[in-house]
């Protein structure tokens, strides 16, 4: 996709724990795991122990489709870390998935700074996706 | 209604500076001390503390207190970020009402500069720093870009309406010693100013620094004459609306109603407004939760008013965060400071004319995407 495969930078990287460990093993293998209530039924990100709509404990884990349009972005210059400086602007979304929960997210790839509201995106496939720490996108 | 007799009566506020001159101790130390003499109290008149400092931990409002030498029967520490000092203040009036405490001292500041900003908010909470900080994501400069492209996409806002905001502070700024930023802005240097993270350029970003403020609740007649400030109405609402990343309203929305009502007054009876401006867009979603115009009708409203301290809507009449500067959670009490300087005819130079009431508005604490907090107190000269 971009920059060294063999050497990514250092990006800083979530810290795992017993609520978010399916979706950090799950983005090792280039794939989007949502959480889903078994209740209210509704997806949501980022995750929890709990329904943040219901308070309900009945979650499942489920690979979401990857696809998604962009609500809001941003050419962001000044990243805040340096790992991102060699990609600068990185461009900085909101994101509504197909499954309808929000995230924030990049947009990465050369014409990233083609994005804008309401553009379709999907996941960067593997293997360039293991570069990422998050689920990170590209425009569809 | 009936008007509450607890209110403010002395406010301080340190030098600001770039740079830390000091520890946070001190400057909290420095605020307090002006607090209590413009109230014209002493230590021992003080019987409750309750601090909003986002360094202030592993210390707290109990150990502040020994730091401090006295002893109190109330003690809070506050964490709603610029929000927490206008809660603060409310939470120390109800604690007098209610017989815990007769003075409560309620100090706010932060060692800022833009490295201390930036290791902060890597790391401000458990959602930012899971996952958002490993997507580079700017810190607040990159989060508040969203939510401005948003506003400028569902309302039409144009960039030069945003920056009068800026423009007009800047021009009180001038008349305001602290301000760190005080030089003369135009709209052109607004407008033409380096980018930061789009549509955000370097005048709608605050400037991180380090100082304190601190005003004393108590009886407004325990006040020195002329000196104190009644408290007409104040509310809280915080993470509203919930689940969203960038929404375009706050917990205002949910209780500008009642805080009008109460208050007695209404936006147009404000002969001032000190609103948390972080940035200006949260300057224009609070102007609209809190009742300033309708729905979506920000544009008009930013292009037909002024914003100076002598301008038809004096707006952060001493400059602002965005011109003074943040001070970390110190830039939730600025506008407080501000307001009451004003009440109490003491603004000097930039000094609103005949001034009787106005409106303070506290927002902030980043999380996932936004602020979550809001808080807001109508003031009254008493």
């Amino acid at each position: 996709m971009m920059g060294d495969m063999a050497n990514p930078p250092t990006y800083p990287q979530p810290r795992e724990d017993a609520t978010n460990a399916p979706l950090i093993a799950g983005w090792r293998e280039g794939r989007l795991m949502l959480q889903r209530c078994g209740d209210c039924g509704r997806a949501f990100f980022y995750p929890r122990p709990m329904c943040p709509h219901c308070w309900s404990e009945k979650l499942a884990w489920f690979e979401a489709s990857g696809r998604g349009r962009i609500v809001a972005y941003s050419h962001v210059f000044k990243p805040h870390h340096p790992a991102f400086d060699a990609e600068a602007p990185i461009v900085l979304i909101e994101a509504a998935l197909e499954e309808g929960a929000l995230m924030l997210t990049r947009v990465v790839g050369e014409d990233r700074t083609n994005a804008r509201s309401r553009m379709a995106i999907s996941l960067v496939p593997m293997p360039e996706a293991a570069r990422y720490p998050l689920p990170t996108f590209v425009l569809a | 209604m009936t008007k509450s007799d607890i209110g403010i009566v002395g406010c301080g506020q340190t030098p600001y500076s770039k740079r830390a001159q000091g520890t946070l101790v001190g400057y909290l130390a420095d605020a307090a001390r002006r607090a209590l003499d413009s109230a014209g109290m002493a230590r021992g008149d003080i019987d409750g503390l309750a601090v909003a400092a986002f360094q202030l931990p592993p210390d707290n409002a109990v150990t502040l207190a020994e730091q401090f030498g006295i002893t109190v029967s109330y003690a809070d520490y506050f964490t709603a970020g610029g929000a927490g000092s206008v809660a603060m203040m409310l939470a120390a009036k109800r604690a007098i009402e209610d017989g815990q405490a007769k003075a409560v001292l309620c100090v706010a500041g932060d060692l800022y500069d833009v490295g201390a900003h930036y290791r902060l908010m890597g790391n401000f909470n458990q959602a930012l720093s899971n996952y958002a900080q490993p997507h580079g994501f700017g810190g607040p400069n990159g989060l508040f870009a969203l939510v401005t492209r948003k506003h400028m996409e569902a309302y039409g806002t144009t960039c030069e309406q945003f920056g009068r905001i800026s423009v007009g502070q800047r021009a009180s700024a001038a008349l305001n010693d602290n301000a760190l930023l005080r030089g003369p802005m135009t709209m052109d240097d607004y407008l033409n100013a380096r980018m930061i993270a789009d549509p955000l350029r370097l005048f709608d970003c605050v400037l991180p620094c380090t100082g304190a403020e601190a005003v004393v609740v108590a009886a407004v007649d325990r006040a020195p004459k002329g000196k104190g400030v009644r408290v007409l109405s104040g509310a809280e609402q915080h993470n509203h609306p919930p689940g969203e990343v960038a929404p375009l309203h706050i917990g205002a929305a949910l209780y500008r109603d009642r805080l009008w009502a109460r208050a007695g007054y209404g936006p147009k009876d404000m002969q001032f407004a000190q609103i948390y401006d972080d940035y200006p867009v949260m300057v224009a979603i609070q102007l609209e939760d809190l009742g300033y115009f309708g729905a979506g009708e920000a544009p008009g409203f930013l292009a037909r008013h002024d914003f100076a301290w002598n301008g038809s809507l004096p707006l952060n009449t001493g400059g602002g965060q965005l011109s003074c500067g943040q001070t970390g959670a110190g830039g939730g009490m600025i506008g407080l400071w501000e307001a009451v300087t004003q009440l109490r005819h003491e603004a000097g130079a930039r000094q609103v004319p005949k001034v009787e009431r106005g409106l303070v508005a506290g927002y902030g604490m980043v999380g996932y995407g936004h602020g979550l907090g809001s808080a807001s107190v109508v003031l009254e000269r008493a």
